[in-house]
C-alpha cells in the first residue's frame, strides 16, 4: 500500500498517522514530519500505526532519530500496532523504550 | 537455484524500485501459500537487502545499474534471489546488534545495524555470494505443512 503520513500538532502533542509501507523509499517523508514536530517543540510524539502494514529498519531508525533529536524526555507512543509490525518492534527491543498502546487519551 | 523458476524481474537500482520488489515477493509468497508471518519475514528481509544494494552497492559508489529479483519454488521451500552489479557488499560481514544493544534506550542506541538483524530473523536461511562481478543474496524460507494448517486454523486462508 502506498505510504502516507499526516501530522497534527495540539498543545505540544505531535500526532502522526502513518499508513501503508514505511521503508527506505518512504522514510524521507516521515523524517520531514519528525523534523516539523521537533521544530514545533513537541513534548510527546504519538504515532498512530494501525494502518501501517509494513515497517522496515529505515522506519525503526527514524524512531531512534526522533528520540535523539527531540531529547530523551520526549515520550514516544505507538498506537494500534499489530501483527508483524508489532513483532518487529518487539524483536528489535523497541517495546522497552516506546509506549505501545491500543489507544491514546489526551491528558 | 533449485526448483521451478516462478518469475524474474530486473529493475533500476533505485529506492523507488523497493515497492515493485515488495509486490514481487508478495506474489511469490502467495503462490507458495506461505503463512502470513513467514511471508512478511521474507518480504522484510528482501526489502532490507535491496535497500543496502541500492544505497551502499550503487548510490554511494556512484554506480548506476540494475537489481534482479527471482523466485524459485520447491515442495519444501521458496527461494528468492537478488542479484546486482554494484560494488562487492557482503551483508554478513557487518556486526549484528547484540542483546545488550537491543535493550538500550533509543536515545543511547547507534543508528543502523538493525537491517541485517531483521534479515536473519525473517528467513530460514540467508547466503551471500560474489561471482562473475555480481553480488548474489539468497533468501530461503521453508514451506512447512503446519504453516498451512496454522493459517487455516487462524482463519487467514486466502489472505
Amino acid at each position: 500500500m502506498a505510504f502516507d503520513v499526516q501530522l497534527q500538532m495540539t498543545e505540544g502533542v505531535a500526532k502522526i498517522t502513518l499508513t501503508g509501507s514505511l521503508d527506505a523509499a518512504s522514510a524521507p517523508q516521515f523524517k520531514e514530519i519528525i523534523e516539523r514536530a521537533a521544530a514545533q517543540k513537541a513534548e510527546k510524539l504519538v504515532l498512530f500505526v494501525k494502518k501501517l502494514d509494513f515497517l522496515a529498519s529505515a522506519g525503526l531508525q527514524l524512531l531512534i532519530y526522533a528520540k535523539q533529536k527531540m531529547g530523551g524526555n520526549v515520550d514516544i507512543y505507538l498506537i494500534g500496532s499489530q501483527g508483524p509490525v508489532q513483532d518487529t518492534l518487539e524483536m528489535s527491543g523497541f517495546h522497552h523504550s516506546v509506549h505501545i498502546q491500543d489507544s491514546f487519551a489526551d491528558t | 537455484m533449485q526448483g521451478y523458476l516462478m518469475e524474474q524481474l530486473s529493475l533500476p537500482a533505485k529506492l523507488d524500485s523497493l515497492e515493485e520488489i515488495g509486490k514481487f515477493v508478495v506474489r511469490a509468497t502467495t503462490q507458495a501459500k506461505l503463512a502470513t508471518k513467514v511471508a512478511y519475514g521474507l518480504r522484510l528481509a528482501v526489502d532490507e537487502i535491496a535497500t543496502n544494494i541500492v544505497t551502499h552497492g550503487y548510490k554511494e559508489a556512484g554506480i548506476i545499474g540494475e537489481i534482479t529479483v527471482s523466485a524459485a519454488l520447491t515442495d519444501s521451500s521458496l527461494t528468492v534471489v537478488l542479484e546486482d552489479g554494484g560494488i562487492p557488499f557482503d551483508p554478513l560481514s557487518h556486526p549484528l546488534p547484540g542483546e545488550d544493544e537491543l535493550n538500550l534506550p533509543l536515545e543511547d542506541r547507534p543508528v543502523g545495524g538493525l537491517g541485517i538483524f531483521l534479515v536473519l530473523k525473517g528467513v530460514d536461511a540467508f547466503q551471500y555470494e560474489r561471482a562473475h562481478d555480481l553480488n548474489r543474496n539468497i533468501f530461503v524460507v521453508n514451506r512447512t505443512p503446519d504453516c498451512t494448517a496454522r493459517r487455516d486454523a487462524a482463519g487467514l486462508a486466502g489472505q
